[in-house]
């Protein structure tokens, strides 16, 4: 009994002696990165969405592969529009872009090089690329404008509105929607949201009719929201308020079908 | 004696270490105001004692204050600073110890390392014995993250041996008539950094529950009237800030403290940059951040103290519930859910000694244990026992501290699973842009000797000393701050932060490319990424 302590005190020891060492060198380095992305580009086709996992890594992904993603891809609302992506992974980690069982597997020095398809999402309408043709209403400190927005610490290419003393309504006419409208909306700029803690909130109209309505907290990131919606030309009307002066709200929505 | 010189030859060790170590260290960007302030006020002083320098309000607001609460960094109080800039002008300018002036800058850091461990040794072993003392000392050293600090023209190390010398210089004052010493060293650690004001909450209960067990011994009180009356001098003395409007300039300075902006901080996986903070931060995080060795054997320490209260030689003075009370007053603060956690272990470092000093009665004791348990079996069991704890102990933290330097900011210990496993739990992967050192000689590689300024990011403060210190050419300055910069820029960095990510995608839609040329890792870990224009 009286030995117990020193040996779990030893085995302790020992066990992190050889651990700290085998932690600092568990990381699959830039040897195996180029072999796994040797295999991707064997096997990229116009269009695939590369992803990598664990987020945290994502730069030395873009390092290797960054040569394979568009901006507007990795900028991306969400990855419905997708038929074909790839997912590297390390240390067991998934991305949340994926799910279902890949069609290609392959393990390389410690990466996952995963290759997953299903049937993309057909969108009618992105409304990023129609807000020229949008009425908009209220005032606002800014915008709207389609920028590339930091919102949930990730990137988004959304349309992005500082909103004014009240709501800032954005109509957009004969929208071809499909059987669904799905969006995102969340709130742009850390500093902003951490020094003015008031939401955001965001509401959609259907030809008048209400279809969603949501707050945009501060540390929500990029909310979803979707509705159903009959496959016929409608005006949508986004509307933007918040108690905050020029609070940053970013949106996107796409009709699909 | 010989106790002593195994304490000074420690102590030396830990100063050589830390200097080196330094030399190794990316430039914080803290650290540049401190410097350049350290500078004025070594000069200020030079003339005061030289040239007899004016005293009056306006010498003194130049170089020491100024309207707004940040002028002449005249939130932070000037000891450290001070040592900075006398040793910039005495052991680089003067007698060339130092080759560049931020190594000298950096020397009274380590000097203030070599002091901790000298007093946690001292302490240690005047208490729990030689043994005990020794092991303490050794994982005061090999601490990863306060290596890191110690290595740095910053407060945070230096505060750490300052608040445990007033631990120890009211320890050793307990006994005594006229405990005026604890008082100068309080002034000392006022001077440094403000969270020496939490000290009382430490010393006050330790003296209430002495007077309490013994029912008497209102003498000691004197240990708090020193502090009460010789500190706030001290601190006046050495703050030339502080001769003047001393109500306001004190009350302006422990202002900006209550008020501070919350920095970004990133914790399980979420951004904190509000409160309420969880309470667990600091737990968790220190959990994280001490070699579990070291951690595991402070355990068995607590137990020792508790099991052995009874026949502690020292039992009079209760130096273990003093040192409990030491890190459970700098922890403390960080419970409360509103106190800004974005500076981590840092802030709490003054628990450090008290973790060391546990685990080297912890290593005594289970070695103890385990001498009794092999019996006569083995000669010299006692001896074998110790030794072989103590080397496994220690053998982890040295081990540890080896896999954290130079970025020991995004290092975490084996029990997160090393700096990749606290990535995944979504704990901070870093501050104060150090880690741009790393990128500089790929930086100067790639500019292949061409104009190239650079968008520099966090590590903008610093630019300038790196070029001056021949780290990177003239030819590629800093382009400047935010969207203008990145449009001056031929290249770009990020030092990775969750909350900078930001700074990634405005390069990325400036130089119509997401692909860094160079991605700098930490044990695996992307740390900075290097971005060239197309």
């Amino acid at each position: 009994m009286l030995a117990i302590p020193a040996i779990v005190l030893l085995v302790l020891s020992v066990w992190e002696v050889f651990a700290a060492h085998h932690d600092a060198t568990s990381v699959p380095g830039d040897e195996a990165w180029e072999a796994a992305a040797k295999v991707v580009h064997t096997g990229y086709r116009p269009g695939d969405l590369i992803v990598f996992a664990p987020a945290w890594n994502d730069p030395v992904g873009r390092m290797h592969l960054g040569d394979l993603i568009a901006i507007h891809d990795a900028a991306r609302m969400d990855a419905a529009r997708y038929g074909r992506i790839w997912e590297l992974a390390i240390r067991g980690a998934h991305a949340p872009d994926v799910t279902g069982e890949p069609v290609f597997a392959e393990e390389i020095d410690g990466i996952a090089v995963r290759r997953y398809e299903r049937a993309p999402a057909i969108v009618t309408a992105d409304l990023r690329e129609r807000l020229a043709t949008a009425k908009v209403e209220g005032t606002r400190a800014r915008g709207p404008v389609v920028e590339l927005q930091e919102v949930g610490f990730a990137p988004h290419e959304c349309i992005l509105v500082a909103t004014g003393a009240g709501p800032v309504k954005l109509t957009f006419p004969l929208v071809p929607l499909g059987s669904e409208l799905v969006g995102y909306a969340g709130i742009a700029d850390v500093f902003t949201r951490r020094d003015n803690r008031l939401p955001g909130r965001i509401q959609v109209a259907v030809h008048d009719v209400l279809v969603a309505d949501r707050a945009l907290g501060v540390d929500d990131g990029w909310v979803r929201f979707a509705a159903t919606t009959a496959a016929l030309p409608d005006e949508v009307t986004v509307t933007l308020s918040s108690d905050a002066p020029g609070r940053q709200i970013c949106f996107a929505i796409e009709a699909r079908r | 004696m010989r106790n002593r010189l195994i304490g000074f030859a420690l102590a030396l060790a830990t100063i050589v270490l830390v200097t080196a170590e330094s030399g190794e260290l990316g430039i914080a960007r803290d650290e540049m105001i401190y410097v350049s302030s350290g500078a004025h006020y070594a000069d200020w002083w030079g003339h005061l004692i030289t040239s007899g320098f004016s005293t009056s309000r306006a010498d003194i607001t130049h170089a020491w204050g100024g309207p707004q609460l940040t002028d002449n960094n005249r939130e932070h109080p000037p000891l450290m600073k001070t040592l900075f800039g006398i040793s910039q002008r005495l052991f680089h300018d003067k007698v060339k110890l130092f080759s560049d002036e931020l190594g000298a800058a950096r020397f009274p850091s380590a000097v203030m390392a070599g002091l901790l461990v000298l007093l946690v040794f001292t302490f240690t072993v005047e208490v729990w014995g030689l043994a005990a003392g020794v092991i303490a000392a050794l994982l005061a050293i090999f601490m990863p993250r306060a290596l890191f600090h110690a290595g740095l023209a910053c407060f945070d190390a230096p505060m750490t041996t300052l608040w445990f010398a007033v631990i120890y210089a009211y320890w050793r004052g307990l006994p005594k008539k006229l405990p005026w010493q604890v008082g100068v060293v309080f002034g000392l650690a006022l001077a440094t950094k403000h969270n020496a004001i939490l000290l009382p909450f430490a010393l006050v209960p330790h003296l209430a529950f002495l007077i309490w067990r013994d029912r008497g011994g209102w003498r000691r009180l004197l240990a708090l009237a020193s502090i009460a009356l010789i500190g706030p001098l001290v601190l006046v003395a050495l703050w030339p800030w502080l001769w003047f409007d001393t109500v306001t300039h004190v009350t302006q300075w422990i202002g900006f403290h209550l008020t501070h902006v919350h920095y970004n901080y990133e914790y399980l996986g979420q951004n904190w940059n509000a409160p309420r903070f969880p309470w667990h931060v600091a737990l968790v995080t220190t959990l994280f951040t001490v070699p579990a060795a070291t951690l595991g054997a402070a355990g068995f320490g607590v137990v020792a103290w508790i099991k052995e209260r009874a026949t502690n030689p020292d039992r009079a003075r209760a130096p273990a519930l003093l040192v409990f009370l030491s890190a459970g007053v700098s922890i403390g603060p960080f419970l409360l859910g509103s106190t800004p956690i974005f500076g981590a272990e840092k802030h709490w470092a003054p628990a450090i000694p008290s973790i060391c000093i546990a685990a080297g009665v912890g290593c005594v004791w289970v070695a103890r244990g385990l001498a009794t348990a092999i019996g006569d079996r083995v000669k010299h069991a006692p001896r074998i026992a110790l030794g072989v704890v103590a080397t496994a102990v220690v053998a982890a933290a040295v081990s540890e501290t080896i896999a954290a330097e130079p970025y020991a900011l995004t290092w975490y210990s084996t029990l997160a699973g090393g700096d990749a496993g606290a990535a995944d739990l979504g704990m901070n992967r870093q501050f104060w842009g150090v880690a741009a050192r790393g990128v500089l000689p790929e930086l100067a590689k790639l500019a292949a000797g061409k104009p190239a300024p650079v968008y520099s990011h966090d590590a903008s403060p610093a630019w300038g000393m790196y070029q001056r210190l021949g780290m990177l050419p003239k030819t590629m300055p800093d382009s400047g701050s935010e969207q203008g910069g990145i449009d001056n820029s031929q290249f770009a960095i990020v030092i990775h932060e969750r909350h900078f990510n930001r700074h990634d995608y405005m390069i990325w839609v400036t130089y119509r490319t997401l692909q860094p040329v160079y991605v700098l890792r930490a044990n695996g870990v992307p740390i900075v990424s290097v971005y060239r224009r197309r």
